[in-house]
Order: C-alpha cells, then sequence, then structure tokens
C-alpha cells in the first residue's frame, strides 16, 4: 500500500484556496491553465485541520480521542461534543455520552523538553480508564514544530497495549490553509494503521457511505432508505460507527459519500488499494443532485434499470412541488457561502427555482469546482465568485454593494446588513435527498415572506467594519504569491 | 504546571486573552497564530462576542512563516487590520506557532505605536497556561501598556472576577450586580455590558475601589492597581445569589467605601422586600432536596451557599473543577462552602478530570442526591442515579443564554424559576 498523497489539499495541482473572478472569467482562465495560487495579505480566522480530523472520529464507539497540544486545541472537539449528544439523542441512546477527550496538555516545559512522556502517560490513563479498542492520537502545532514523533512513539505504544489499535494523525494547523486535510489526514491513518491495506471478502450488496458530522439522523435514515430500496446494505462510517465498522469497509462492494470534501481522498485510496470502485461525489439534495448521487452507485452495483424507476417515481412526486415553489422564488437575487461541496450543490439548487445567482463564495477552486461552474455558467447570468475560507469581511462588503434578496449560508454576517436568511444544512434537522429542496425553498420564502428580525437587527446593530471599509474594492487584500 | 485532562473545561490562555478583549467594545484581538485559533479560542469559551472565532483577524501562520518566521505576515495584516476593523485600540496575540518560533511581536506593535496607531502585543502564548490565566493576564498587560493614572472618582467602583464565556451568565451577572451597587449612588465599570469598552478600561485607574467577586482570580492585577493607580480591593468570595450573600456583598462594598448607612440600609431592605414577595409563592414548588454542584469555584460557592442558606436544600457534593494552584486558594473555597448558616457542610472535592468527576458522583455515595446542578459534561454520569439534573456551570450546550442573571437579589428568582421548569 503506497500513500501517494500526501494529505494535504493545497498540494495537489490546480487546486486555489485564494482568488476571484467571476463564474465566466475563472472558468475560462482554469480551462487555460491560468488560475494562479494567490494569498491574502490580511485575512481572518480560519478554521484548522486539527479540528476536522478530531470531528472525524468524536462519535466512533469504544474510541479515545488525544490531542498532543496545549489545552486550547481541544476547544472546537469540545463542541463537536454537543453534536455528537443530540446525535446520540436522536438515536435514543439512554446515558447519553461524552466524546472521550484527552489533552496531553503541553505546557512551556514541554516546549522545552518535549512532549513524549506526557503522551505515553495519557495513552496510559485513557487504557486504564476504557480499554478502547482505538486510540487516535492527534498532533498540534506546538508538538509539531516541537517535534515529537508520534509515529515513533505509537509504535512503542502497541507492544505495551497489544488489545488497542493505537492511530497517529498528522493534523498540525500550519501544514494546511484548507481545513478539510483534516480528513484526509485521518482517513489516511485509518487506512494504514487499522485496515492496513488487508483485503476482505468482498459481500457484494454492501456499500460504504461515509457522511459527515453535520448530517442529521433523519437524513442518514433517508439515505439507508434509499439505497435500501436498490437492496443494499449501507455501511454508515465514521458516524456513529465503531471498530467493527471501519473494519468492514474493505468487504464493501462500492463507496459513496455524502460530502464532497470528506471522504473523496479516501475513497481513492480505497480503490487503488482494495479495488472497492465509488461514485464521484455530489450532495444528495435536490432533483439533479440526487439522481446524480443515486444513479452514481447504482452503477457501480448493475441496479440502473431499478433506480431509474425510483427516480422516475420521485421526479413525478416532486416536480409539481417545485413548480409550487418556482412560483414564489423565480428571479430573486441569492448569494451563496458555504463549504465547498454545498456551496455548488445550493447554487445548483436555486437554479432550479428560476433564481439569480449574484455571488457565491467556496474555499477551493479545482476542477471538480470546474465542473459545477460551467454547469453554473449555462443557467445563470455573470455572477461574482471569491474563493475564500469564509473571511467574513469580504462577504460583508460583497453583500453591500450587491444588495442580494436573499442569502444561504452561516449567517454571520447578512443578518445584520438586514437580508433574509437561511443555511442549506441543519445538522438537527432532515435537510437531503429528494424532498430536501423543497425543505430549502419552502425556508427560503418563509425568510423572504417575514424578514422582520433580520431587517429589524440591521436597523440596530452594526458589524465590526469601517464604514470606510464597504466603499473599498471587496478583493484589494488578494495578492499574487 | 499544567496536566494530562480528560474533557477539559476550556481553553488555553488565548482563549482567556481573546474572550476578555473580544467582550469589550473598541477593542481588537489581532492573531498571530496558526489557522484554526481563532475559531478554538472561541469555543473554548463560546463567549459569543462580536469579535470572536472567524470574525477576528489572524496571520494563519502556515509552514512557510513557521521556517523563515512570520512577522512579514503580521505586519500585513496588522495594516489590513486597521483598515477593515472599527476598533479603537489592537493587540497582537501569540499562537503556539509564534511563541515557539519566537516571533517578536512586541517589536511589530513598537512600529505601530511610533506611527500613532495604538497596537500593543500581549506576548503570551496559547501554551502558557488556561483561560482563567487568560483574563488575568489581559489586565496585567492593559496595566501596564495601555491603562494610565487617572484622577479619583470617589464614587467609581471596578468589577471583576466574572470570564466572559466561562461564566455563560457572565452579562446577565454584571446586569444585576451592576444595578445594585448604582443604587448605593455608585458609578460601575463593569468592562463587558452597557456598551462598556475602551473608556471604562481607561477610567479604571480613577477607581475608589476594585470589587472582586471571585474567590480566588484575579489577585495579581488587583495588588498592580493598588502599587500602580492607589485603588484598594475587596474580595467577594464567591457569587453572591440570594439575600443572604447579597446582603453581605452589599454591606462589605459599604463598608470599604464608608457608604452613608441609612442609604444602604433603605436599599437592602427594598430588595429584600422585593425578593420575599416573590419567594413567599415558591415554597416547596422544588420539593425538599438533596444538591450536589459542580463547576467553576464561583458558581460552585454561589449555588451551594443561596440553595442551602436561603432556600432550605441539602448540600451533599460541591466538586471545584478549575486547577487551583495555591493551597490558600482552596482553603478560602473549602471555608466558604463550610461556613453556612444552618447546614454541616457538603462533601468537597477539588477536580478537573472528567473520569475522576464522574467517579465521585457514582461513587456511590450521592445516590440521595436528588437535585444536581453541573455543566453539560456532568450529565452522562449524573443520567445513572435517580435526580434531576440541570446544566449551571461551564460547558452549557444545552441552554441559550442571552441576559439571564443568577446573580444578587434578581437572580436569586430566576435561577428557582429555571430548576422548577427542568422537574
Amino acid at each position: 500500500m503506497a500513500i501517494k498523497y500526501n494529505g494535504v489539499r493545497e498540494s495537489k495541482p490546480n487546486r486555489v484556496n485564494d482568488g476571484y473572478g467571476s463564474g465566466k472569467d475563472l472558468a475560462e482562465k482554469f480551462k487555460g491553465g491560468c488560475l494562479k495560487r494567490a494569498d491574502r495579505s490580511f485575512s481572518q480566522g480560519l478554521q484548522c485541520q486539527e479540528i476536522n480530523g478530531m470531528q472525524a472520529v468524536v462519535s466512533i464507539e469504544d474510541s479515545v480521542l488525544i490531542a498532543h497540544a496545549p489545552q486550547g486545541c481541544t476547544g472546537c472537539v469540545s463542541m463537536m461534543a454537543d453534536g455528537y449528544k443530540v446525535g446520540q439523542i436522536h438515536r435514543h441512546v439512554d446515558h447519553v455520552k461524552n466524546p472521550r477527550i484527552f489533552v496531553t496538555n503541553l505546557d512551556q516545559k514541554s516546549v522545552v523538553f518535549g512532549g513524549e512522556q506526557r503522551l505515553r502517560d495519557t495513552v496510559k490513563k485513557a487504557v486504564e480508564r476504557y480499554n478502547p479498542k482505538l486510540v487516535f492520537i492527534f498532533t498540534s502545532c506546538a508538538s509539531g514544530i516541537i517535534g515529537d514523533d508520534i509515529d515513533a512513539i505509537s509504535e512503542s505504544l502497541r507492544s505495551e497495549y497489544p488489545d488497542q489499535v493505537i492511530v497517529p494523525i498528522h493534523c498540525e494547523g500550519f501544514k494546511s490553509k484548507v481545513c478539510a486535510s483534516g480528513f484526509d489526514a485521518t482517513f489516511q491513518a485509518i487506512n494504514k494503521y487499522i485496515l492496513k491495506g488487508e483485503k476482505a471478502d468482498r459481500q457484494e450488496n454492501l456499500v460504504n457511505l461515509f457522511a459527515p458530522t453535520t448530517i442529521s439522523y433523519r437524513d442518514q435514515q433517508e439515505m439507508e432508505r434509499m439505497l435500501g430500496l436498490l437492496g443494499l446494505e449501507v455501511n454508515y462510517v465514521p458516524f456513529y460507527s465503531s471498530y467493527e465498522k471501519i473494519k468492514r469497509i474493505p468487504q464493501a462492494a462500492a463507496s459513496t459519500a455524502i460530502c464532497k470534501v470528506f471522504a473523496d481522498e479516501f475513497m481513492i485510496e480505497l480503490e487503488q488499494d482494495y479495488g472497492i470502485p465509488f461514485s464521484h461525489t455530489v450532495m444528495p439534495i435536490g432533483l439533479r443532485n440526487t439522481d446524480k448521487w443515486f444513479m452514481g452507485i447504482a452503477k457501480l452495483v448493475g441496479k440502473e434499470e431499478e433506480a431509474q424507476k425510483i427516480i422516475d417515481a420521485e421526479h413525478k412526486r416532486i416536480e409539481p412541488l417545485v413548480e409550487q415553489i418556482r412560483e414564489k422564488l423565480k428571479g430573486k437575487r441569492i448569494f451563496i457561502c458555504g463549504g465547498t461541496g454545498r456551496s455548488f450543490a445550493a447554487a445548483a439548487l436555486v437554479s432550479d427555482f428560476g433564481m439569480e445567482l449574484v455571488g457565491l463564495q467556496t474555499p477551493t477552486y479545482d476542477a471538480d469546482a470546474q465542473i459545477d461552474i460551467e454547469y453554473l455558467n449555462e443557467r445563470q447570468k455573470d455572477y461574482v465568485v471569491d474563493i475564500a475560507n469564509m473571511e467574513p469581511f469580504e462577504q460583508a462588503n460583497m453583500l453591500r454593494k450587491l444588495k442580494p434578496d436573499c442569502f444561504l449560508g452561516v449567517p454571520t454576517s447578512a443578518h445584520k446588513l438586514g437580508i433574509p436568511t437561511t443555511h442549506v444544512l441543519d445538522g438537527k434537522r432532515p435537510t437531503l435527498g429528494y424532498d430536501g429542496l423543497i425543505y430549502l425553498g419552502n425556508k427560503m420564502i418563509d425568510q423572504l415572506s417575514n424578514p422582520g428580525f433580520n431587517r429589524n437587527l440591521a436597523a440596530h446593530t452594526k458589524l465590526p467594519y469601517k464604514d470606510s471599509w464597504y466603499e473599498q474594492d471587496a478583493f484589494k487584500f488578494i495578492t499574487a504569491n | 504546571m499544567s496536566s494530562i485532562v480528560q474533557n477539559p473545561r476550556g481553553g488555553c490562555v488565548l482563549s482567556g486573552i481573546s474572550a476578555t478583549l473580544g467582550a469589550m467594545k473598541g477593542f481588537c484581538p489581532v492573531f498571530h497564530a496558526g489557522p484554526g485559533c481563532t475559531m478554538q479560542t472561541s469555543a473554548a469559551t463560546t463567549a459569543a462576542n462580536e469579535l470572536g472565532g472567524v470574525m477576528v483577524p489572524c496571520s494563519n501562520m502556515l509552514e512557510k512563516e513557521v521556517v523563515f518566521g512570520g512577522i512579514e505576515k503580521l505586519r500585513t495584516t496588522v495594516a489590513g487590520a486597521l483598515e477593515v476593523m472599527d476598533a479603537e485600540i489592537f493587540v497582537i496575540l501569540n499562537g503556539c506557532t509564534s511563541g515557539v518560533i519566537g516571533d517578536d511581536v512586541e517589536s511589530v506593535a513598537n512600529e505601530f505605536r511610533e506611527k500613532g496607531e495604538k497596537v500593543y502585543a500581549i506576548d503570551t502564548p496559547g501554551f502558557q497556561g488556561n483561560t482563567e490565566l487568560g483574563y488575568e493576564v489581559t489586565w496585567n498587560n492593559l496595566i501596564t501598556q495601555v491603562i494610565e493614572k487617572r484622577e479619583r472618582n470617589e464614587k467609581l467602583v471596578n468589577l471583576f472576577g466574572l470570564i466572559p464565556g466561562l461564566d455563560k451568565f457572565y452579562r446577565g451577572n454584571l446586569e444585576e450586580l451592576s444595578r445594585i451597587l448604582r443604587r448605593l449612588g455608585l458609578e460601575v465599570n463593569n468592562f463587558f455590558v452597557d456598551g462598556q469598552g475602551v473608556e471604562n478600561v481607561l477610567s479604571s485607574s480613577g477607581a475608589a475601589l476594585n470589587i472582586i467577586v471571585h474567590p480566588w482570580l484575579f489577585e495579581g492585577p488587583a495588588k498592580k492597581y493598588e502599587e500602580k493607580f492607589g485603588v484598594p480591593y475587596i474580595r467577594v468570595a464567591g457569587l453572591p445569589i440570594g439575600d443572604t450573600d447579597t446582603t453581605a456583598f452589599v454591606r462589605q462594598v459599604a463598608e470599604a467605601l464608608n457608604l452613608d448607612k441609612k442609604l444602604v440600609d433603605e436599599v437592602i431592605a427594598d430588595e429584600q422586600d422585593y425578593l420575599y414577595r416573590y419567594l413567599e409563592h415558591g415554597t416547596g414548588i422544588l420539593g425538599w432536596k438533596r444538591l450536589a454542584v459542580v463547576g467553576d469555584s464561583n458558581s460552585v460557592i454561589g449555588m451551594t451557599r443561596y440553595l442551602s442558606n436561603d432556600y432550605s436544600l441539602i448540600p451533599k457534593l460541591a466538586i471545584v473543577t478549575e486547577p487551583l494552584f495555591r493551597d490558600s486558594d482552596k482553603e478560602r473555597i473549602t471555608e466558604r462552602l463550610s461556613s453556612l448558616t444552618y447546614c454541616d457542610a457538603p462533601d468537597i472535592h477539588f477536580i478537573s478530570d472528567q473520569f475522576d468527576i464522574d467517579g465521585v458522583i457514582r461513587s456511590g455515595k450521592y445516590d440521595d442526591v436528588t437535585l444536581f446542578l453541573g455543566s453539560s459534561n456532568d450529565r452522562e454520569a449524573a443520567s445513572y442515579l435517580d435526580t434531576m439534573f440541570y446544566e449551571v456551570t461551564f460547558p452549557i450546550t444545552s441552554r441559550f443564554i442571552f441576559n439571564k442573571t443568577v446573580a444578587g437579589y434578581r437572580g436569586a428568582l430566576s435561577l428557582i424559576e429555571d430548576l422548577f421548569s427542568n422537574l
């Protein structure tokens, strides 16, 4: 098993994380190989890959998570504990559990003298307390720079704790601007230390369904129901899964994922190492995307005919509803901000509603994004694309100038500018599948018809930017690298 | 000094600094740190500040900066922040990354100050401590770098001790404590509510008294205020909740400032009247419970004392969860939890590690506890006891809190309301 990719997303050629342009410009530049890497001379805080790395495995049964880090690096995973607990409540767990998160709590002394002993002591404690099947060890900026060799330490711990699988994960924040690199780092470690390249007997009706934490239980059930209609059994990993479910991954006949940025790199590895084919991921929301997602997996298992029947029936059910929504949303100008997968999924959706896309923020632009942009360019007039991992100051500037009728995405800026806001996903409620289109459409109609809260907020609150900022070029801090 | 911990309550020193600065109007933290630190620190305290998370300017140091130094990236970040962010004072904070490689953040702050910009640096990288320390470090730095001596205002007091986010009720609590102090004719710098910020920080050196509402925090900064500006301090060792402790709080302040006795007596009598006109309808609405409280020392003292002294619940267990490094602090906390009007002291533990906390809760010794107050971390262990459970200490993930107070006279009422709603 050779690892060909280092887990850092920007190391892939033709992938850009900073930049801007109109949809048409970017598509042309990318086609001509002229879309170059850029940088920002001023920026707001990003999300680091350690957050995503921990998030990927936080809900796995019989596991402990060890952050080889100062205490602060468990900030976000403490908050993820909330999502994990809500997920347990939805799954009717009796005694809702905390995730078992340890921090080695590197301090001044360990920064000078190394943190190896702390890590060994932490693993010892974790094993004594929970006798877990899996011990995930995450690096941090601090442990990375001081040079603690977690691979070597893990190797020697393996002989000490033969009943545990010890999985070191290299996810130092400073290594990547793209937090999704943390997913890759974690999956690579899962492959290397849990699956270990060992091929398993194929179970012909088994598919791996990779899903991130933001997917609600209702959505999981809906995806499982749909795949069940094709006679498929779903191995839902890694959320709310277990060591045993992870070990089953190589038995699957095919893989698919719910989120574009979550497991695509891992599925490539699974194909290379275990011969498991995968369907190219689109986030299954709405007609086009759900068709594509469903047919993608059906093709892999030779069930196209069955799938087409289901798709036809669903279209018959959904299309009249879409038409009703279209009546109300047609021509409304919309701005979209989200992760790469969500942004484009949402942009495609609003096109189905006849809405006019005026702006889009996406953390990454690559060959995948190009496919989506080309699709959008056929359906939309020109629109602004900001290649940004959030950067709310740029967003606020664009929103003030573009004055969209509504906003889709994380609403922390748009609501104070008085724009009706909704989000494409809701980790606690159903949003996916064919019905996802209807949920989303209705949510937007609701907000457009009743925008009082945001309108009032705009009258009485202010974003933390100077007034002069709104008069400047939103992209003035984007610099050629 | 730090130790390995399971499910820590709070974040690194940086989280305390940025929560404190971000909660004050006119301040803008600028992180010189790896990507992720602004989010991790905000999530760690869930302070819900205007300037938290992805809103905070950050140099987002990558491998290049780690290898070659990140000073140039910091320069352009500060320059951009000055152009974009609407703030008066900008404070550069050091993440682990810049701390380990040793970027000289103070020299960058100096460069900008020489150009007339109000840019300062707090050179305390994340690995140097926890959120509580961050609150103290912020004030230490404001005192040495930003605050200048002002003329004494005999009516002005500064209120310290409630850490934004780590006390989930800090806004409501500050509002209530300020309300009471204002009734005594005082002006109050609480720094985080009533639109307060830079001007209050600057005027704090002219205050007649520093009031620390916390059993151990802020000793260092309080001494600095005393030495540099001649502001004396009193310590209110535990959040005052309900008649007994809030009245004692009022009398402690009145004595320190030598306030008019008649006015003080009138205010107390009036507040008591207000409180008891409601409490008289609250007899036994919670049943007659045996109580356990788990969380930060300020809340554990406040809630244990209130519900025991004023509401006749029987305290069985108190677990103080923040790490404490001085024996004298533990003794002070123990004394406060033991000196109850009628009751015997509960069992008192000092534990930060969740596994050990769970172990005490499920030890079998506390199966008779019927009202359990703690954090969302403690819900799991409490679910094995036949008890009602309510989240009142950090972290709280099952409630959303704007301005709810659990302090003072008014907070005594809202706490009982909440507890009943959760029966």
